[in-house]
């Protein structure tokens, strides 16, 4: 008796050992379709999720794409489109029953408003999926946990990663990890008026070269803006305003001052650099050269009519100005306003890097970084978010790979004049084949794609645009960024005041200084994330 | 009998208690906590259960001793209320009573062009008033003055400090709230006997003499509830200033009250500092308090509400 309760207690445990084995191997295999290794072949990648995704009764993934900026950078949330058309087929030709549906593509104009839009609504769980917008943003989002760290994802992918330019991957980190894929860059030229300076027998050859060495500087700039001045044009410089946008602090740079330590991880506010912009502005007004109320012009009417009439000399601008000359109606020297044709933008600017602020000095320009970013609640929006979440989250970084593909990113920085930000994409801006299929939209996109761009197409795509990107790539060799703190939006702002009070005579560049060291001491939370350094110099002289 | 008043007086006061204990006490209460904690970037599940305790008011209070622009704030806040508010009141009861001896076709006109800035949508009515003083040639009032001859050059108007931003930001303001003060006098007014009208009529009293001695005395109440209801607006009001700051049309030193600093400091680009924004919409919401509570002082109207003596003593 004693050996069969024996023999039966054995047989349990071993059903036991058995049943809890086959259990055992069944959680592994739903392991194994819940998550996905990525390998770094596109293909098999797309494949093995595609896969995992159908094995749990998922045949559709919807995702939104927001995205913000010029009109004609709408490529941002349409290059999303492309990417999932392009998923897609790869799984339709390899048997594989899902499909990627962009539910929203939401596009708005201030990249702020997007910005703000965002972080309002991403702890709701109501924000897109995808979010391209500038790299300045990105440490408060990543510090939040509002958007995905891809830097495992992107080990996979390092001979990607290792095409885009190296400083813009650096822009797209925060704290060592990576958290986007640059979408776009750009550089702020200073365009010169070909027609003034003839009237004036300012010689532009060479004009580039001489002010990458540095022999061009900015008592140059103020020396021939006068001679405008004398000539009969209304002013000698215009340039851009807002603190959104942070083109003057070009300034602090060409004067070799600096905006952030690296070491105590601190803003910086470099009082010779920053005296010396504020001089240097006050000048141009008291000499009659800039308007004193040019931080309220209005951009439509003002700004950009002035310069594409020639009512100035110099214009610290974009490259994105390039198209936006020849979409927007602002040309109306003739009677209606009209744009401008790409062979009138090509006669009547010249372009150069923003001069070194006295000899001795570099040139400098500045560039804004789009990122693209992954929300970190990317697919909520789909069944079994819980448990295939990883699924999702590896879809959605593999989206932003293809987004990235060259084709897509030459599309958007020939119809937007923004600088590409992968070294295959500037290939293929100078194919001139490419060009052409482009110009006819003979190319392998979504339908809806080229619909929404087909009019921008029309009138942005030309050789001559094409040219311009390529001769002004070289300055991101140059390119300086705004720091990425999240301190810096508040330090541009009291940047942005004082500019303005001293160019309207309310204040000396002195009392600019010193209004903005008094407003930075005010804020105790701001005073201990920057560094004042240095002094007022004495005796310095401009020009 | 006295338990059966109170179940009365509860069942007819639960609708309004529950109402002001949901919208408004619930809000202020919650307002109060954000302004102890280090709440910002609207992250709830990291930042609201921090507790910073006093660190936001102190923040706050070294901000009004060294940032200039605090100063400004409060006393663009404290320039702007009263004026606006002088305009609204006096200017809805002048509107009310002009209106009131003119035919009724016209007065109709008249009030449904008053009540144009109300119905237009915000970003449209600023953007109107954005172009008209523009400060340059492209802005209208300068472009009809220059056409005029009266001036030479443009005046940028909203930029002249403190005067001119103080001017346009009341203007545009003033506007909208006119038409508040005019709807509830002109209803007001209409309720009033007109026997009463018409015998001081016959008697010879002039509309002066009307208005005065019987009209404006019968509209205490109303006097009363749109000063008090447009105080506390005027002391809350942001968007029209956000967009005239935000487009630069008036300078944002001069055009910045304490609302519209809690609306950018909670909800401006960068970071969004909840938790100073709230300690600063406490500080608000005292002021608002303070100031309803002797606008019904000095309207005596704790005088209003004394139940009537009677005949007999």
């Amino acid at each position: 008796m004693k050996g069969k309760v024996g023999v039966l207690l054995a047989m349990v445990v071993l059903f036991g050992v058995i049943a809890s084995g086959c259990i055992g191997s069944q959680e592994t295999s739903e392991t194994k379709t819940t998550s996905a290794e990525l390998t770094g072949d596109f293909v098999k990648d797309v494949l093995a999720i595609g896969k995992a995704l159908e094995s749990n009764g998922v045949n559709e993934v919807k995702f939104s794409a927001w995205g913000s900026g010029d009109p004609n950078s709408v490529m941002r949330v349409y290059g999303i489109v492309e990417a999932a058309r392009r998923i897609n087929k790869v799984w339709e030709e390899n048997g594989v029953n899902v499909k990627i549906t962009i539910t929203d593509t939401h596009y708005v104009a201030s990249f702020q408003d997007a910005y703000q839009e965002y972080l309002s609504k991403q702890p709701l769980g109501q924000a897109g999926d995808f979010f391209v917008n500038s790299y300045a943003f990105l440490p408060t989002l990543a510090d939040e946990g509002y958007i995905l760290d891809i830097t495992e994802y992107a080990n996979a992918y390092k001979n990607v990663i290792d095409d885009f330019y190296s400083s813009l991957i650096e822009a797209s980190k925060f704290k060592g990890k990576l958290y986007g894929l640059p979408q776009d860059t750009e550089a702020r030229p200073l365009y010169i008026r070909k027609d003034v300076a003839a009237k004036i027998g300012f010689n532009l050859e060479g004009i580039e070269e001489k002010v990458k060495n540095g022999e061009f500087t900015w008592g140059d700039v103020s020396y021939w803006a006068k001679k405008a001045k004398e000539s009969g044009v209304e002013w000698g410089l215009i340039h851009r305003k807002g603190s959104a946008h942070p083109d003057l602090i070009q300034f602090i740079f060409a004067f070799g001052g600096k905006l952030y330590d690296e070491d105590s991880g601190k803003l910086v506010v470099d009082v010779p650099a920053i005296y010396k912009w504020l001089y240097v502005e006050w000048k141009f007004v008291q000499d009659g050269l800039l308007p004193k109320d040019i931080m309220s012009w209005d951009w439509a009417k003002q700004i950009h009519p002035a310069i594409v009439e020639g009512r100035t000399l110099f214009d610290i601008g974009g490259t994105w100005y390039w198209t936006e000359w020849q979409t927007k109606e602002y040309y109306g020297k003739e009677g209606t306003p009209r744009p401008l044709k790409p062979e009138e933008v090509q006669a009547w600017f010249a372009y150069t890097l923003f001069p070194a602020g006295e000899k001795g000095l570099k040139p400098v320009t500045l560039s804004q970084p789009f990122i693209w970013m992954i929300n970190s609640k990317a697919g909520q929006q789909n069944p079994k978010y819980d448990e295939l979440e990883d699924l999702y989250h590896k879809l959605a970084f593999l989206m932003v790979i293809k987004a990235s593909d060259p084709d897509i990113n030459a599309i958007h920085s020939v119809i937007s004049a923004h600088l590409p930000v992968r070294k295959e994409a500037a290939k293929l801006i100078s194919d001139e084949k490419w060009l052409n299929d482009l110009k006819n939209l003979n190319l392998d996109l979504d339908p809806q794609v080229k619909t929404n761009i087909k009019d921008i197409v029309a009138t942005t795509v030309h050789p001559i645009n094409a040219k311009f990107l390529a001769d002004v790539s070289y300055m991101l060799e140059y390119t300086k960024l705004a720091p990425a703190h999240p301190k810096y939006p508040a330090l541009a702002d009291i940047f942005k005041e004082a500019v303005d009070k001293v160019l309207r005579g309310e204040m000396t560049p002195e009392e600019g200084v010193n209004y903005i060291i008094q407003k930075v001491n005010a804020d105790p939370e701001l005073a201990q994330n920057v560094e004042i350094v240095g002094e007022i110099p004495k005796d310095w002289k401009f020009p | 009998m006295k338990g059966e008043k109170l179940r009365n007086l509860s069942f007819f006061l639960s609708p309004m208690i529950i109402m002001v204990g949901l919208f408004y006490l619930i809000p202020l209460i919650f307002t109060i906590y954000i302004s102890f904690t280090k709440m910002r970037n609207w992250n709830i599940e990291r930042y609201l259960t921090e507790v910073v305790g006093l660190y936001n008011y102190q923040r706050l209070f070294h901000m009004f001793q060294h940032d200039p622009l605090m100063r400004t704030v409060l006393l663009t806040t404290v320039v702007f209320v009263g004026i606006t508010l002088i305009i609204n009141v006096f200017g809805g009861l002048l509107l009310a009573l002009g209106t009131f001896f003119v035919n009724e076709s016209s007065a109709s006109t008249i009030r449904l062009l008053w009540l144009l800035p109300r119905m237009s949508p915000i970003a449209v009515y600023s953007l109107v008033w954005y172009y008209f003083f523009h400060g340059s040639d492209i802005g209208t009032l300068n472009s009809i003055l220059m056409k005029l001859g009266v001036l030479s050059q443009p005046i940028p108007w909203g930029q002249i400090v403190p005067w001119g931003a103080w001017s346009v930001i009341i203007f545009v303001n003033g506007l909208v709230g006119v038409s508040f003060g005019m709807i509830v006098f002109t209803s007001a007014l209409n309720q009033i006997p007109k026997e009463l009208v018409i015998a001081a009529r016959v008697d010879g009293a002039s509309a002066w003499q009307i208005s005065r001695r019987i009209l404006i005395p019968m509209m205490k109440w109303h006097f009363l509830y749109v000063l008090t209801w447009q105080f506390l607006s005027l002391l809350t009001t942001y968007p029209h200033l956000f967009l005239l700051v935000q487009w630069d049309l008036v300078s944002r030193d001069y055009g910045t009250t304490l609302a519209l600093y809690v609306y950018n400091t909670a909800f401006g680009r960068g970071e969004q500092d909840q938790g100073l924004a709230a300690a600063a919409a406490v500080l608000l919401s005292i002021i608002g308090i303070l100031g309803g509570f002797v606008t019904l002082k000095v309207l005596q109207f704790e005088k209003m509400i004394h139940e009537p003596r009677g005949d007999i003593e």
